[in-house]
């Protein structure tokens, strides 16, 4: 035992320790990557399993059919002559027929402003109140009068209307069914949430006159296809990455599959062969989107209040019709009606790679946190090197490297009041950009970001000469390093805690930034420029016009959309890319550059 | 009658002693059933049965009408008076109007019992509490055994004494609810069982479980309290209520077939105005007026009257207009009441009663009553989300355009929900259509101000009581007031926690007791007054559900695992170090090959030196 301690303190001394570190993260990143990649896999992934006994989906006999397909036929005659018309017609012609069907209605008007629009109108709510119940519990059914394609709902507010009609006939309902009408798939269902909740800004967004009890559960119809569909597409990322409850989307697909006999896609995978490439396909689709953290439908607003919910969009062409629909949500509302608790046992963190595979939490959470411990080992490292003597300060003693081992290692004294600060300023600085970016107009957000780019270009040289020109003492190799540690320190920090939030940002985030890692002062100036260019292509900015000319839009609307997910739907996907990301890779920039001046200061004094 | 009446002569020369020969004998027990068309089809049916016992019986234990399980029950409990409710759904005041008898006969969602105990101390009172409780618990079939002192309060103003009770006696109110509680058809069964018909004859033939519990709105009331006649001996009262709304369209269904699969297309009632309107096409038109007749609604028609009850009182009552046609079975007399509103129909003890209301003309704008406006709205529901903190918000409406409406609003919450007193605020909702600004927002801080006049509190204690507010305030004419309050969610402990605790815990609906305009200056005609005064209207809100944090429960097992196997792990460690013995290498007996070779080599050198020698 003493022997392994001290070959274990004889190891702690030897110089190829600090040799390590850059290895050992690279090998994190690997692992980690390759993990995702694992992921798929049958062994690694589970099939999905209904916890909740109570929600029993699939087991009762659904009779939305018949001559309800005529009244639906009529609604949709009433919607079909309210399309192109104004938001307070269409809830003027709406509320009457959601009155007779014998359902208590009401209105609520709200104004959000983000990137210089206004988005405003009005939702007409009804509550179906339970015949026996007490207002204790409540379902919600959605539909946006506009889908987020901005493509009429034509055929959901019909089948809405129709089945809140064939619902009222029931007497078995334990819980209040609220029909929500929205005139957008975003803003409407959040004030909407908002308000329900009391969470809302009484400037902006009107209270609800009409409530009920605790939300159990809510369905988006997503129905503006007008031919036959073929299968049902189920919509489940929240806001923030935020996911539903497992067992809501596996009932769905009991229902939706077992008993109905309809497909059921997820992640816009519209065919789907349960091998190896479209599981993953799907799951990094489903990864992608839960790190962007937008909302993705009418549901994506419930669930931030721990309200379960999904959006249903039929598709592709096949002989299904709305009554087929109507009987999936009615199945779907019946095993929500069943339950008695909220819905709790099944997961919340989960990756879905077919709809009947998936990957929880404690199986897939590694690959991120691997990638996020990459930059705490190498800031421990960096660490660990500054507070030795400089090397190049003697380097003749190279040589006598190995009789120093010996001795008691000499430590350098920490000067930590510069690194922390210039640390400190660029977190500080971060404010700046996601402040001008949430808060700008759409029109002006084009040229900001192009000046923003410039201006983030110049900034780590122009910092680094600040430094280099700074009167009180020259910068020292150490002192980048401590900056870099610092950096890298905040970085795995801010990364390893966002991981068990929103594992896909955490991943996404840490797999751009881990070239920062491996960047370091270069003294031959080809390896330098390399770095630099390097350094440019990885910069926020060039990623983010990268992703929005990858995937064909401009870079302005990329922003429009973040803005206006910042105000209303609170998506802290730009606060993770400002103030996590960017601090990050200027701190990095400003280390890369500034060994040159270090070294060229060194150059004039040899010479 | 003719039958009863040697028989009560013979009570008058048995019991000459006791004072008085009661003259209401022939009413001491009466049944009535009160039937209200409502809009959006539904059926008001309130079922009344009235018995009196006179005091002397009760203490001899000589019950006739009175029930005898119930009865000594309350001699047993020392109670003077007892109120019991059982209630499910929710009146729909928006709709339905008032409440039936101004909400006195209703509890909230759950069960509801109050009782005026004869007790001189505290403790007193909370032993017969107890002993009541149980009792009642077990003759109802409901948990009525779980009102314990966390779930108990003793009301200060919103309750007062229907009976009429000596001054010098020490009574002491107790008021208990279960929000919880399901009321079922195990509750109906006693309660048909104190009927001295026992649900065989008369109206009670009526009350079916499967018809009772699937109303939107159903309540059921004991009521026991002493009535005292100036003149006369007191008596004891028993009343028992059944108050239902029915939809007359799903009750229409029969009961073999009970799903409401859709019309056949050419049934469906359509708006044929529309121009898409065609055969497979048809915009419906709903709650269209319907016939229906007692046996379609209940499944039975009245089976006759029950033989003990007061012939002089009509069975059965309607309240439409009069000027609408009831068609009724033979030997059914009808007779319009003068109120022109309300007809009662007087039946012999053998005949069986059919109604029939036909469909009204469509032209016909009265073919029911308008529902008379309650004197006040009330909403409650709860504000903010997560597992820390909330609040609770009423919304109360004074829908009346000149006379303001004072009440004592009650809260009985769960000692977990741990109320913040000074966030309690009234605030009127303020109207858009004000000029002044400024001067509209002094003037409403001044009225804000005035809303509360009192407010009776008694905190709660941790796991011994529950939080009692009341509130003495005034909604003013034609306005809306929102009164609010914060609150804290504690932890349970592990062990406190429910069955399906991630349901949520129900909290009981709030009492609302509106005090006739009269007494609201309060002081001078208090005494006398104050019965009148706490009649006036009652309702109650919907209870709430509050989600509490609640553990994950396979938690505590995956930590009995983890240490277990931990301690395990060290323990097997420990244990090793303990027991063996650490011996130098050089301080121990030599052991191994070299031992043997040893041995071995010493026994060959000895028997090589025998061999020498």
């Amino acid at each position: 035992m003493p022997r392994l301690l001290a070959s274990a303190l004889q190891l702690r001394r030897d110089p190829r320790i600090l040799k390590l570190p850059p290895y050992l993260s690279l090998l994190c990143i690997i692992v980690g990557v390759a993990w995702l990649f694992l992921l798929p896999l049958d062994q690694y992934s589970r099939r999905t399993y209904i916890s909740e006994n109570a929600l029993l989906p699939g087991q009762v006999h659904t009779y939305f059919s018949g001559s309800d397909q005529n009244v639906f036929r009529a609604y949709k005659h009433e919607v079909n002559e309210l399309v192109n018309k104004s938001n307070a017609e269409i809830n003027d012609k709406l509320e009457p027929i959601v009155k007779d069907i014998g359902l208590k209605t009401a209105r609520q008007n709200f104004t959000y402003r983000a990137a210089g629009h206004t988005y405003s109108g009005e939702n007409l709510y009804a509550i179906l109140q339970a015949p026996r119940g007490d207002a204790t519990e409540a379902i919600v059914l959605v539909a946006a009068w506009e889908n987020v394609k901005h493509e009429v709902n034509k055929n959901g507010i019909p089948l809405a209307l129709t089945l809140l009609r064939y619902f009222k006939r029931w007497s078995l309902w334990s819980k209040d069914i609220i029909l929500l009408i929205t005139p957008d798939s975003i803003a409407g269902p959040q004030a909407w949430v908002d308000a329900y909740h009391d969470a809302h800004n009484p400037s902006h967004v009107a209270s609800l006159p009409l409530k009920s009890g605790l939300l159990q559960g809510a369905i988006a119809i997503d129905y503006a296809q007008e031919r036959r569909f073929e299968s049902v597409h189920i919509v489940y990322d929240g806001v923030n990455g935020q996911l539903p409850n497992l067992d809501l989307i596996n009932s769905i697909v009991n229902i939706a599959g077992g008993q109905m006999g309809i497909g059921v896609a997820l992640q816009e995978m519209w065919r789907h062969n349960n091998g190896y490439s479209d599981r993953l396909r799907t799951m990094l689709r489903g990864m992608l989107k839960q790190g962007l953290g937008l909302a993705s439908g009418a549901h994506s607003s419930f669930i931030p209040y721990h309200v379960d919910a999904v959006t249903l969009r039929p598709f592709g062409e096949g002989w299904q019709d709305e009554m087929a629909m109507g009987r999936v949500i009615e199945g779907s509302f019946r095993s929500l009606n069943n339950l008695l608790e909220h819905l709790h046992q099944s997961f919340f963190f989960y990756l879905l790679m077919q709809r009947e595979r998936f990957v929880s939490i404690g199986t897939y959470l590694p690959s991120a946190m691997l990638v996020a411990a990459n930059f705490t080992i190498m800031a421990i490292a960096l660490w660990v090197k500054s507070g030795q003597p400089a090397e190049d300060a003697s380097p003749n003693t190279k040589s006598e490297t190995p009789s120093s081992t010996a001795a008691p290692p000499t430590t350098a004294e920490r000067d930590l009041f510069l690194p922390l600060g210039v640390v400190a300023l660029i977190q500080s600085l971060s404010i700046i950009p996601l402040y001008l970016f949430n808060h700008a107009p759409e029109g002006f957000l084009t040229p900001l970001f192009f000046t923003f780019a410039i201006l983030n270009t110049l900034l780590p040289p122009a910092l680094s000469q600040l430094l280099t020109t700074l009167p009180r003492s020259p910068t020292s190799e150490h002192q980048y390093n401590l900056i870099k540690s610092f950096s890298l320190l905040l970085l795995g920090m801010f990364l390893s805690t966002l991981a068990t939030l929103n594992f896909s940002l955490a991943l996404i985030t840490g797999l751009l930034a881990s070239p920062l890692t491996f960047l370091q002062p270069y003294k031959t100036p080809g390896a330098r420029i390399a770095a630099t260019v390097l350094l440019k292509t990885i910069s926020p900015t060039a990623v983010l016009l990268a992703a929005a000319t990858y995937w064909g839009t401009d870079v302005a609307s990329v922003l429009k959309e973040g803005a206006v997910a910042w105000h209303i739907c609170g998506t802290y996907s730009p606060v993770v890319v400002w103030c996590v990301w960017w601090p990050a890779w200027v701190a990095t920039g400003v280390v890369v550059l500034g060994g040159r001046g270090n070294n060229r200061r060194a150059k004039a004094k040899t010479t | 009658m003719r039958q009863l009446l040697p028989f009560l002569s013979f009570l008058w020369v048995t019991f000459l002693s006791s004072c008085v020969f009661p003259t209401t004998a022939s009413s001491d027990y009466h049944e009535q059933l009160n039937l209200r068309p409502l809009p959006l089809s539904a059926l008001l049916a309130s079922f009344n049965f009235r018995s009196n016992t006179t005091f002397s019986k009760f203490e001899k234990g000589n019950f006739r009408f009175f029930p005898r399980s119930l009865g000594q029950i309350l001699q047993h409990a020392g109670t003077r008076e007892l109120h019991l409710r059982f209630s499910l759904g929710r009146w729909d005041a928006e709709a339905w109007g008032a409440r039936p008898w101004n909400g006195a006969r209703e509890g909230g969602t759950g069960v509801e019992l109050w009782a005026w105990l004869e007790a001189e101390t505290d403790e007193e009172a909370d032993q017969k509490w107890l002993t009541l409780t149980n009792a009642l618990s077990g003759l109802f079939c409901a948990s009525l055994n779980f009102i314990d002192g966390t779930r108990t309060t003793r009301p200060v103003v919103s309750f007062q004494p229907e009976g009429d009770h000596a001054a010098d006696t020490d009574m002491q109110l107790l008021y208990g609810v279960l929000p919880h509680e399901v009321v079922c058809t195990e509750n109906l069964t006693p309660f048909l069982k104190l009927l001295p018909c026992k649900g065989k004859a008369g109206i009670a033939t009526l009350l079916d479980g499967h018809k009772l519990f699937d109303a939107s709105w159903q309540s059921m009331a004991i009521d026991i309290r002493p009535i005292c006649p100036s003149g006369e001996e007191c008596v004891l009262q028993i009343e028992q209520t059944i108050d239902m709304v029915l939809d007359i369209e799903r009750s229409k269904r029969p009961r073999d077939n009970p799903i409401p699969r859709p019309l056949p297309g050419d049934q469906l009632p359509c708006n044929t105005s529309k121009h898409y309107h065609s055969h497979d096409t048809c915009f419906p038109l709903d709650h269209s007026k319907e016939e229906w007749t007692l046996s379609q609604i209940f499944g039975k028609p009245v089976k006759g009257t029950c033989p003990l009850a007061d012939s002089t009182v009509p069975p059965v009552c309607l309240q439409v207009p009069n000027s609408r046609s009831v068609f009724v079975s033979k030997d059914v007399a009808e007779k319009k009441n003068p109120d022109g509103v309300s007809r009662c129909f007087y039946i012999s003890p053998e005949t069986e009663l059919e109604l029939m209301l036909p469909r009204p003309d469509d032209g016909a704008s009265t073919d029911i009553l308008t529902p008379e406006t309650p004197l006040l709205y009330a909403e409650r529901s709860f504000t903010g989300h997560g597992q820390e903190r909330g609040g609770v918000q009423t919304i109360l409406r004074n829908p009346s355009p000149d006379a303001e409406v004072e009440f004592i609003y009650m809260e009985t919450l769960p000692w977990f929900m741990r109320i913040y007193l000074h966030t309690m605020e009234a605030r009127v909702a303020v109207q858009a259509s004000s000029s002044n600004n400024k001067d509209r927002n002094s003037r409403s801080d001044d009225i804000n101000k005035s809303l509360i006049q009192q407010v009776y509190y008694r905190p709660a204690l941790d796991r011994a009581r529950g939080t009692q507010l009341e509130v003495r305030m005034r909604v003013p004419p034609a306005s809306t007031v929102f009164l609010t309050y914060d609150f804290e969610k504690s932890i349970l402990r592990y062990t406190e926690y429910p069955p399906d605790a991630n349901r949520g815990f129900d909290v009981a609906a709030a009492v609302i007791t509106i005090l006739s305009p009269g007494e609201g200056e309060g002081g001078a005609e208090a005494g006398a007054g104050a019965r009148a005064a706490a009649a006036a209207y009652n309702l109650r809100t919907t209870s709430l559900l509050c989600s509490l944090p609640t553990p994950d429960f396979s938690m505590p097992y995956n930590v009995i695992i983890f240490t277990s196997t931990a301690i395990a792990l060290a323990f097997g460690g420990i244990f090793n170090i303990l027991v063996r013995r650490f011996v130098a290498a050089d301080e121990g007996p030599e052991a191994g090959l070299a031992v043997l070779v040893g041995k071995l080599k010493a026994r060959l050198r000895g028997a090589a030196k025998g061999v020498k020698r």
